[in-house]
């Protein structure tokens, strides 16, 4: 496939993965309402604690943002293979012409950039209601940051896909995953204030230098280049484990003829 | 031989042992049939790890944000978490009846419909009380939470309360749900507001008037409140009052719940959408 259609294609199955994510009432809950219940709890949590500094709310706004877009990702990643299973469209896309792979791609960042509204929603919720200023410290990296941010938690969302999928009850394990990795990723605590064995498992994590692109770019002392060139090596990195799964759960599903079974 | 010698002896539907039969074995049943998270493969990382990440989550951040103790946060949600049995089981106990083809069938018998609407919450409840015991547990353990000994039965109590109304507001989201198209959306959504409106991490009192009201007219802030005191080791005098409140509250839920479930019924019947999704 050229670079051409290989772009074409990843484009297309984002938007339509968009459009399909907007029907559900599940993703129209995650996406555009969590967000903001999460972001008034932080806000009201940080106005108890005495944080009403621009700075602090800033924080919240963001970290409660990137919650959403964690959401969003393990749901909307977490099943997508299942999702096909149940629609009967598996089959069909695993044996098209097209790279499935690539098709994957498309479905996960759909789910990530929808979850990125999250962010923008609770910026405009801080403004609105707690009177959160807007401010970039960086303002021209703040693109390169949420680029960055993207593409890690989409790779991330692939890998999530891929593996999810040997799971029978990949929403069960979705259930499960959503408040760790809130934790461990520093969204609303910084991770220094954890347990120190937490601190690996947070450098392993996407959304903790997603967030860390994010912060740092807007209010951060200095430019996040290394938060960003982080997210860029963990999206290669997923990317090349969640294409070796991928081959692997392809493989067992033909030789097992279980492609379409739950 | 001797089940010839022993015919069936049917049981008028009308009678109180008819409707104990739909309590009972209508409820058990219920749960195992129709909440979908009823096997150890969904119960455990939904029901069990789910609570125990949000009990550290909250712990964290809510020490980190404010100068209260990672026990405060605890309490509130251990109690919080038996919403996860509450709400979603009951929404699933009663909304599945129509998504697993089961709801024409149970609305042509002649069963007693209290007693089959009230069947459904006695294994919810017990479930509740389980995964909230599980998270006390967890907080006893790593948390510091502490309850007072000579106030156990009562915190218990209120407990038991707060998850009685917890899964009557659960009943009527079961109910809303026979007419919507996904019932989880709204279960979620109670679930959500009760993390933000009752107390559960913030004190009623330091939320804006208006979120009070609706704080007071859910499940959860009278008994959680009740728990708290309980803990501290207030006696049944001085939390009896919170404690009636809650159960007038899970009452009040019930028996909406209840109405809305004839009003949908008879509606149904008479517009021929009994099935319809």
């Amino acid at each position: 496939m050229s670079a051409e259609r290989t772009l074409r294609l990843v484009w297309f199955v984002t938007w339509f993965n968009v459009r399909m994510l907007l029907a559900s009432e599940f993703f129209i809950l995650t996406t555009f309402i969590s967000p903001l219940i999460f972001a008034t709890l932080a806000f009201f949590l940080f106005q108890s604690g005495g944080g009403t500094a621009g700075q602090t709310l800033l924080y919240v706004a963001l970290g409660a943002g990137m919650m959403g877009v964690w959401s969003t990702t393990l749901f909307g990643c977490g099943g997508a293979i299942a999702w096909q299973r149940w629609e009967g469209t598996l089959e069909l896309l695993v044996n098209a012409p097209s790279r499935y792979d690539f098709i994957l791609v498309g479905q996960t960042f759909g789910a990530v950039v929808l979850g990125f509204y999250g962010i923008v929603a609770t910026l405009a919720w801080g403004v609105l209601l707690f009177g959160m200023p807007i401010q970039a410290t960086y303002p021209l990296i703040l693109p390169l940051s949420l680029a960055a941010a993207i593409i890690s938690l989409g790779s991330l969302g692939m890998l999530i896909a891929t593996t999810f999928v040997l799971y029978r009850h990949a929403n069960a394990l979705g259930n499960l995953l959503e408040y760790p990795i809130w934790l461990i990723a520093g969204l609303l605590v910084p991770v220094a204030t954890l347990p120190i064995w937490v601190r690996p498992l947070s450098w392993l994590l996407a959304p903790t230098w997603g967030m860390e692109a994010i912060r740092g770019a807007a209010t951060g002392p200095e430019p996040p280049f290394f938060a960003i060139l982080m997210c860029f090596v963990l999206a290669v990195v997923y990317y090349a484990a969640a294409r070796v799964t991928l081959v692997f759960v392809l493989a067992k599903a033909r030789r097992d003829a279980t492609l379409s079974l739950q | 031989m001797t089940a010839l010698a022993a015919p069936i002896a049917p049981i008028a539907p009308g009678t109180l042992r008819s409707a104990w039969r739909v309590f009972w074995y209508g409820g058990r049943m219920s749960y195992g049939m129709l909440f979908n998270w009823a096997r150890p493969s969904i119960y455990i990382p939904t029901l069990i790890g789910g609570p125990t990440f949000q009990l550290l989550f909250f712990a964290a951040l809510g020490s980190y944000a404010t100068d209260r103790s990672p026990a405060y946060f605890a309490i509130g949600n251990a109690v919080q978490v038996s919403a996860l049995a509450g709400v979603f089981g009951m929404t699933m106990a009663i909304a599945n009846e129509r998504w697993f083809g089961t709801l024409p069938a149970i609305l042509a018998t002649p069963a007693n419909r209290v007693a089959l609407f009230a069947g459904r919450f006695m294994p919810f409840v017990l479930n509740g009380l389980l995964v909230s015991l599980y998270a006390f547990g967890l907080g006893i353990v790593f948390l510091g939470v502490r309850l007072a000994p000579g106030s156990l039965a009562v915190a218990g109590l209120a407990l038991l309360v707060t998850v009685f109304s917890c899964t009557a507001i659960g009943a009527l989201q079961g109910a809303v749900s026979l007419r919507l198209r996904d019932g989880l959306f709204g279960a979620n959504l109670v679930t959500m507001s009760i993390l933000l409106f009752c107390g559960v991490n913030i004190p009623v009192a330091e939320l804006p008037g208006w979120m009070q009201v609706i704080g007071n007219l859910l499940p959860f802030t009278h008994g959680l409140e009740a728990v708290r005191q309980a803990a501290d080791g207030a006696g049944l005098e001085q939390v009896g009052g919170l404690i009636g409140i809650e159960a007038l509250v899970g009452v009040a839920y019930a028996s909406a719940a209840f109405a809305l479930f004839v009003y949908l019924e008879r509606s149904a019947r008479a517009n021929a959408t009994l099935d319809v999704r």
